[in-house]
């Protein structure tokens, strides 16, 4: 047992290449048809942003491309992979073909001329298309609003979506416009006109990083402007936009289109946009927004505890115990999920992990992995020094949990027991073995249990034998 | 995720007027003339090909002047510019581009009254202060020092490297620095890339590149720099697994002597401090030991006639020679001084040679 403790891998990343995994925006683009694509790459910011969410492979590989007059053979480019790393470059080729960022030929390799053509311009500057917004006039009256404030609001805004979905429908609720989407991403359903109640891929959702949340309800957004007559082509130079804005400067709603304005009011119900009124003719990207195309953002969101540590806030022994150092009411929320609490101070909430409340987030469709990685990437900094950082015990039980969970099948259907004779038993018995139908037997108590497809026919059959009997 | 980190990129820019200006000059004397503006047109879009990678990468950029070597551009400590915005241009390439042109402007303008005679680059100083540069961002948070116990998570910190861009010759009495400043980039694990844009080749830059594990390229087609700088010196380390960049098949080992800085094919070498002379010398300049007289006239009659010094800028791997050899040493106690080879030990900065590494 000691040695395959041992054996046991340590927290270190893996740094193997192919361990990447694709930004969630990426399938989505491959999905979309050439033209579509053709027209997201006139603007600049555009494809800057795209660029920017490709694997480092990719990156390279666009760039080295990039200043090229003219296509070069592949066979040019495929010289300068290492020979072991073949596979990776095939299939950042291809990925890249997908995006229609590089076209795909047998012979030739070249980039899209309307990426190469805007993404140059990204690159040096220049142009009128104004693709990385239109800074506001600088107001006497009104000085343009603090970082501090943005962050703030952002995240109020952002938790108070978060927070809605934890209470399920609890808490104060957010605009109209963020409940629709909640529901129509399948994050909350409301059943028969009541409350509408969080599902299991929303307490899923919970556990992901602030990151990744705001991206799945990006791309639900995205997926749903068709049906409110948005175009998407606009909706997404918008977001392509707001990425790389400046936080803490004003831009102008001039020049916006219809769909981009509906798309500003809808934003800043999600956090993503400040404006001073409604009505404002200047708007100010937040964090959220700025670091939309970066892969690990400092959002506000991930430590939004005014106390304690900023990384991590979460201590568990091995006795199964949790302190969590935070007075976020989120954050305790989300605890709640799979922890029993006991005790709440100003700044600590105790409670332990137990198997009553682990069964509870189970059955709530969170798996065993999503608490543990929870846990892991919440970790306190004085947990970091163990190792593993989770205790072993604690980590195998709430994997025993899920296990026992999985042990127990239901199915549905009818208990067929006090036959007269051992006789019809067995004849009833073996007709319900030929339909396949048998899920448990005992011959002693003479009863079996069948499932519920087999019913119609032993229940034919025992009355006309019961029939033919008289 | 071996994307999470960012790659910290420091360049350091060779700029002495009197070079920039020979590169500039027309056919047939020059077949690729490339101006000083034309450079930094294209520095500027490979700094912005940078920074537009990824959104945690940083960049900080030296200038060697003649004399000083001052930062022209950091990431870290910009500060925030009040000009006017431009709705066509990325705000952290517009940053970058106004800051450094601007600082770069101001410096040759105050170079204007210099003497004729120019002084040499301050590159090493340069590499210097971007080696000091990269050593700050690699130290850990500052409430990690506070808790010495923490182990410091590795994968957050910036993946370095240091690309120096040189027009001018090999200073042979900055052999000493720069072999210091190849010590501690290996010493902080960075990668020191070179790229001779105008020129003869530099020998100690290409030990510099060989010795820290970058790519050293001696730019012939000076109308494609682009394309030259994305492609050897924008991909980091972790890139350069699966698309190799050309590293050298020859390298120039050579060394300077510590008595005459002249870059020397043969040298003698203290057995005791291994210094290095070009000359077989009865006492070490550096720790004072004595060597007998007999190893000293032994030495001297074994010496060929005329390679033993040589200046020439340009070396012919032809001409390698095997070794170096090893002024004897006098440590009373050893004996056997005469015939000492040269142990590898001490002649690894110092052979030429050629059969360096090979690319795939």
């Amino acid at each position: 047992m000691s040695s395959s403790r041992a054996a046991r891998p340590t927290s270190v990343p893996d740094t193997k290449p192919n361990s990447y995994k694709p930004h969630p925006l990426i399938p989505f683009l491959q999905a979309r048809s050439q033209t579509v694509l053709t027209r997201l790459y006139q603007k600049p910011s555009a494809c800057l942003s795209i660029f920017r969410l490709l694997a480092p492979l990719e990156r390279q590989l666009v760039m080295n491309l990039l200043w090229l007059e003219a296509p070069i053979n592949l066979s040019t480019m495929g010289s300068w992979v290492v020979p072991e790393c073949k596979k990776e470059y095939t299939e950042a080729v291809a990925n890249l073909g997908r995006l229609h960022i590089v076209p795909n030929s047998p012979v030739k390799l070249g980039l899209n001329s309307t990426f190469k053509t805007s993404f140059r311009q990204a690159l040096t500057g220049g142009g009128t298309s104004g693709s990385f917004g239109i800074p506001a006039e600088p107001d006497e009256k009104r000085p343009s609003i603090s970082i501090e404030t943005l962050d703030s609001y952002a995240l109020e805004r952002w938790e108070t979506i978060l927070h809605y979905m934890v209470s399920s429908g609890s808490a104060t609720k957010p605009s109209s416009g963020a409940l629709f989407l909640l529901q129509r991403s399948g994050l909350m359903a409301s059943y028969h006109g009541s409350q509408s109640q969080i599902t299991s891929t929303g307490f899923q959702f919970l556990l992901h990083s602030p990151h990744d949340q705001l991206w799945d309800l990006l791309l639900q957004y995205l997926d749903m402007s068709d049906d409110r007559q948005m175009d998407l082509v606009d909706s997404l130079h918008f977001f392509f936009m707001l990425s790389t804005m400046e936080l803490g400067k004003e831009y102008s709603t001039e020049n916006l289109t219809t769909t981009q304005k509906t798309l500003l009011e809808d934003l800043r119900d999600y956090g993503l946009v400040w404006q001073r009124r409604p009505s404002s003719k200047r708007f100010s990207p937040t964090r959220l927004a700025t670091t939309l195309t970066s892969s690990s953002p400092p959002l506000p969101t991930t430590t939004g505890v005014t106390s304690g540590p900023q990384e991590g806030f979460v201590v568990l022994e091995t006795n199964y115990r949790l302190y969590a150092y935070t007075d976020n009411p989120l954050q305790t929320a989300v605890l709640n999920l799979f922890v029993s609490l006991k005790y709440r101070f100003p700044n600590l909430v105790v409670g332990s992990v137990t198997r009553d409340s682990v069964r509870k987030a189970l059955l709530n469709g969170i798996t065993a992995d999503q608490i543990i990685s929870y846990l892991t990437t919440h970790a306190h900094p004085q947990m970091r020094k163990n190792n593993p950082l989770i205790p072993v015990t604690v980590q195998d039980q709430i994997r025993l949990w899920e296990l026992e969970k999985n042990r127990l099948k239901s199915r549905d259907g009818f208990l067929y027991n006090g036959f007269q004779a051992q006789g019809d038993y067995e004849l009833v018995l073996t007709y319900a073995k030929q339909l396949d139908v048998v899920l448990w037997e005992n011959a002693k108590k003479k009863a079996f249990f069948a499932s519920l497809e087999g019913h119609q026919n032993i229940k034919g059959f025992i009355e006309r034998r019961g029939q033919g009997g008289k | 995720m071996a994307d999470s980190r960012g790659s910290h990129l420091s360049v350091v820019l060779d700029l002495s007027p009197s070079q920039w200006h020979l590169s500039a000059e027309n056919p047939p004397t020059n077949p690729f003339p490339l101006s000083l503006s034309s450079f930094l047109s294209q520095l500027l879009t490979f700094l912005n090909a940078h920074i537009a990678s990824k959104h945690e990468n940083s960049l900080a950029v030296f200038g060697a002047f003649p004399r000083k070597s001052i930062l022209l551009y950091a990431s870290s400590n910009t500060p925030t510019s009040d000009d006017t915005m431009d709705a066509n241009w990325f705000p952290p390439f517009r940053q970058v581009d106004f800051t450094v042109v601007r600082r770069i402007t101001e410096e040759l303008d105050s170079l204007e009254g210099a003497s004729e005679d120019e002084a040499p680059t301050a590159l090493v100083g340069a590499l210097t202060k971007a080696l000091c540069y990269v050593n700050r961002i690699m130290q850990p948070p500052a409430q990690a020092i506070a808790k010495p116990s923490d182990k410091v998570d590795l994968s957050t910190l910036p993946e370095p490297h240091i690309l120096i861009l040189s027009v001018s010759p090999d200073l042979a009495t900055s052999y000493i620095p720069i072999m210091n400043a190849i010590f501690s980039a290996q010493k902080l694990k960075v990668m020191i890339d070179v790229c001779q844009i105008y020129g003869e080749d530099s020998v100690f830059l290409q030990q510099a590149a060989h010795l820290t594990g970058g790519s050293y390229i001696l730019l012939e087609r000076r109308d494609a720099l682009l394309q030259y700088l994305i492609m050897c010196f924008l991909s980091p380390q972790s890139i350069r697994q699966t698309l190799s960049v050309p590293t050298q098949d020859r390298i120039d080992f050579r060394a300077a002597c510590f008595c005459h800085k002249n870059i020397v094919d043969i040298g003698f070498i203290c057995s005791v401090c291994l210094s290095i002379f070009c000359q077989p010398v009865p006492v070490c300049s550096t720790c004072r030991t004595k060597f007998p007289m007999k190893t000293l006239q032994r030495l001297n009659a074994s010496r060929p006639a005329s390679a033993n010094v040589s200046n020439r800028p340009s070396p012919s791997p032809a001409q390698s020679r095997p070794a170096v050899t090893s002024t004897n040493g006098d440590t009373p106690r050893s004996h056997g001084l005469s015939e000492l080879p040269s142990t590898s030990s001490i002649n690894a900065h110092t052979r030429t040679a050629s059969n360096g590494t090979k690319s795939s």
